[in-house]
């Protein structure tokens, strides 16, 4: 019988199916072997593999992702998965089967399904439950950086507070969706329009 | 009271104050961001996907929009070259996305050490 886990975030979710490595004495719930694994997009095509497919996919969109927000040209090639930037709101992934003749598979996902998806990954990867050849692409800082946060960190004042305000009104900013209501305004329409 | 007057270290606020902040204050600014975004994450996500269908449901994108320019002019030093790149509404799309995504980047239980990347890489 083998163990299933699921990471979810919105309109994403990710199964991983596989087994304990007994040999290791590891708890009948935790997935040591990993069989298959399934990636569910809400509207898009079921992508799914083996473990030799989910380590470069996870770290051809924590690398996609860091371009992306790096500002860097968001296009990352490989032989089983290219993603880039159609525009500034939509992303596309080209996923190539290993097996000859089966054509590519093309979905275009948005910022929001892209950092769901980031999401479920990063749960994986914290997850007790999955032993996984970690990707830490997205957590390890560059040598030069590392030996900078020892130093001062005069360049604080310049860069890093104004993003701090910058991000911290675009979180008051997004409280404020709280007040908007799409039943009230469907509600209003219709009192202007009573057929 | 602190995080109050952290904010003045701000260079773009209007009520500039030149006092060096500290390593753990940094480290706490960090914290409650990552805090925020993922208490936020929901509304976050909502506010990229009407940019995404921008057509058929614009109206959480303009809100977000109006407030976050509100804010800005409420609080910035509205002569700032940076400011004013702010609330160019041509150019202040491609800022508010990334930032969104960055934050939406930074939920996970290693979002601290993702966001401190982040900062560092920028």
């Amino acid at each position: 019988m083998q163990n299933k886990l699921s990471f979810h975030q919105s309109s994403t979710s990710l199964e991983i199916i596989g087994l304990p490595d007994y040999s290791n004495n590891e708890n009948k719930d935790q997935i040591s072997i990993i069989s298959q694994w399934k990636l569910t997009i809400v509207d898009k095509p079921l992508i799914e593999g083996k473990l030799e497919h989910l380590g470069p996919i996870m770290d051809a969109f924590y690398i996609y992702s860091n371009l992306l927000i790096k500002n860097q040209i968001p296009i990352y090639e490989s032989k089983l998965i290219d993603i880039k930037a159609d525009n500034l709101h939509i992303h596309n992934i080209v996923l190539k089967s290993s097996q000859p003749n089966v054509k590519p598979l093309v979905l275009k996902i948005g910022n929001s399904l892209l950092s769901d998806t980031i999401n479920c990954f990063d749960q994986l990867n914290e997850s007790p439950k999955v032993r996984i050849k970690k990707t830490d692409i997205s957590i390890n800082i560059p040598k030069k950086l590392r030996f900078g946060l020892n130093k001062k960190v005069n360049f604080i004042n310049s860069f890093i507070l104004p993003f701090f305000a910058i991000c911290s009104l675009i979180l008051f900013s997004s409280s404020f969706v709280y007040f908007y209501s799409p039943f009230e305004n469907i509600e209003k329409k219709e009192l202007i329009n009573p057929e | 009271m602190t995080i109050w007057k952290l904010r003045n270290n701000n260079p773009l606020r209007k009520s500039y104050v030149n006092n060096n902040i500290k390593l753990n204050e940094f480290d706490a600014l960090i914290s409650i961001t990552v805090e925020m975004s993922k208490f936020l994450y929901p509304y976050i996500r909502e506010i990229l996907k009407s940019k995404e269908d921008f057509k058929e449901n614009s109206v959480i994108w303009n809100d977000f929009n109006k407030r976050f320019i509100e804010l800005i002019k409420e609080r910035f030093n509205i002569e700032s070259m940076r400011v004013k790149k702010l609330l160019n509404q041509a150019e202040n799309d491609e800022i508010i996305i990334k930032y969104l995504l960055i934050l939406s980047f930074s939920i996970s239980n290693q979002g601290y050490q993702k966001l401190k990347n982040f900062l560092y890489d920028f």
